[in-house]
């Protein structure tokens, strides 16, 4: 390689503002959390009455525990992948969606990094309500079920029962079994039921970009047949046709629904933990097993993958008269074009 | 080695105290200055930003953590990526190897030459990363703050907490190992060659 050619040494990617905010947070909360649990020493003679508690605690978590997942009395960080987890906190049990993140805190209550959970909260009695966090948004609970979700700074609140008292920039709202709450509208307390209105923080429609050629905003709900390749102008003729949006199926109320959208939403800032999270969703839900496929082959087919051409055959081979057969086949043309040029 | 001048190393040993006592001001300054050296220090060890957020916090919050250790005889910044280097060894020793594919070749449409310059860059970056996530970790670290960021082997021994001698076996283990790797590699060997980690590098 002549002088003239040196490529020079790999450059440093630097992090997003927001990054950085998202880090300087999670640091501060596990600092908080880290202080707190500070006590002083116990006597050692209490090993020994512990020792049976734990061997019978670890007994009915083996046989009869949430999962096999150990319950967590100290300060903990939990952080889910591809697959959501759950997480049993003294009385309080955490169900963590995929791509999330919260610290429990005996004293403090949860910090919600990012991401979503239903948080199920046994009642309170004469003890400190319970207190979720997210960003500028605190949820204080007596006794309920309900879910926080976060998106960067905005939150959104739903209570399965009981009610909760939501605190944002220095407002106020209560919100009760049905009901939900987001940050977007902090004096708005949504009257319709849990069940018939799954909220979610989608991005507002300008705030996060869409990379893709096509230009298009990804889609939040269930959208319209996909308008195809040859609708989209923007897409290079040397490049697969990214300008396709998955067919989710028509009914966006079951849990799968809340992994699938928020999967949408990091197609941005996270590509390949998309691919992977929507591969994880094709094997677990029968019902978005389609979409989440197709969903990750196109995704792959956008970043020009290796293993572009082979999600789309098993698609095909899966689902034959799939929601998206016809762009999937479309997407298959373009390789095999391609292929036949090469 | 050298030496810090007196009034940093008094200012990082003040600043040290102050965020080890609590000073929540003091440990938003300290996370300020050193955010940029701990961040590369481990994007040039892991080669991107993907999982990137979670060592940054793990890194600090081992070093505020250490704190009460940090005695001032290096800088604070150096202090700092020592911790960063041990925390991104961890993360790299305890994951699987990512599967890569080295044969594909993408077609890149070029404008002009900065543009192929770039686009060629990236790809000796991917594929130098891929290479080096197929080394053991010890070896990956040396040579990545060695060879690919430039430093001396001397400060490595520091970062790494070993000897000289040891880096040095590393990076020559790793380079061995790298060459091997790219011997059917064209871009890839005269990447390697370039950075100084390939056969062309001086004795």
């Amino acid at each position: 390689m002549s002088e003239h050619d040196r490529l020079g040494p790999p450059p440093i990617e630097p992090l997003s503002d927001v990054a950085w905010s998202r880090i300087e947070r999670g640091l501060w909360s596990r600092m908080d959390a880290a202080t707190s649990v500070i006590e002083p020493r116990r006597p050692r003679r209490w090993i020994w009455l512990a020792a049976p508690a734990l061997a019978a605690a670890a007994a009915v978590l083996a046989f009869g525990g949430d999962g096999g997942r150990p319950a967590v009395e100290g300060t903990a960080r939990l952080v889910s992948g591809a697959a959501p987890t759950t997480l049993s906190y003294g009385d309080v049990h955490v169900a963590l969606d995929a791509e999330s993140a919260v610290v429990m805190d005996r004293m403090k209550g949860a910090v919600l990094e990012r991401g979503a959970a239903w948080f199920t909260v046994a009642p309170r009695g004469d003890r400190a309500a319970f207190v979720v966090t997210a960003g500028d948004t605190l949820v204080r609970v007596v006794g309920t079920k309900f879910r926080v979700t976060r998106s960067g700074e905005e939150a959104a609140v739903q209570v399965e029962h009981g009610t909760v008292e939501v605190q944002f920039r220095g407002a106020t709202a209560r919100v009760g079994a049905g009901e939900a709450w987001t940050s977007r509208q902090p004096t708005a307390v949504t009257a319709a039921r849990v069940a018939e209105s799954e909220i979610e923080l989608a991005p507002a429609p300008a705030a996060v970009p869409d990379r893709s050629p096509g230009g298009r905003a990804p889609a939040l709900t269930a959208p319209a047949r996909p308008s195809s390749v040859d609708r989209n102008p923007a897409v290079r003729p040397d490049r697969p046709p990214s300008g396709t949006r998955t067919v989710p199926p028509t009914s966006a109320r079951d849990a799968d629904a809340a992994t699938y959208h928020r999967l949408e939403q990091l197609e941005v800032r996270d590509p390949r933990a998309a691919i992977d999270g929507y591969l994880a969703l094709s094997r677990q839900s029968p019902r978005w097993a389609e979409p989440a496929l197709f969903a990750a082959a196109r995704l792959s087919a956008d970043r020009r993958e290796s293993r572009a051409r082979y999600l789309i055959e098993i698609y095909l081979t899966r689902f034959p008269s799939g929601a998206n057969v016809d762009d999937a086949r479309k997407l298959l043309d373009h390789y095999s074009s391609q292929g036949a040029h090469k | 080695m050298r030496t810090a001048p007196a009034a940093v190393r008094e200012h990082d040993r003040d600043l040290a105290q102050r965020a080890a006592s609590g000073d929540r001001g003091a440990q938003r300054e300290l996370f300020t200055a050193q955010r940029g050296a701990v961040h590369h220090a481990l994007f040039r060890i892991l080669g991107n930003n993907r999982d990137i957020e979670d060592l940054v916090q793990d890194a600090f919050f081992e070093i505020f953590r250490a704190l009460p250790s940090f005695r001032g005889d290096s800088t604070l910044s150096r202090w700092c990526q020592t911790i960063a280097t041990r925390v991104a060894y961890l993360a790299i020793s305890r994951r699987r190897p990512m599967t890569v594919d080295l044969a594909l070749v993408e077609d890149t449409v070029v404008d002009d030459a900065d543009t192929e310059r770039q686009v060629m860059l990236r790809e000796a970056t991917r594929r130098l990363y891929a290479a080096l996530e197929r080394i053991e970790a010890k070896q990956r670290v040396a040579f990545a703050l060695a060879v690919v960021d430039g430093r001396s082997l001397a400060e490595v021994a520091e970062l790494t907490d070993s000897t000289v001698i040891a880096v040095k076996t590393r990076v020559w283990r790793a380079r061995k190992d790298l060459m091997k790797r790219a011997s059917k590699d064209a871009l890839l060997s005269s990447y390697l060659a370039e950075l100084g980690g390939g056969s062309h590098e001086r004795a």
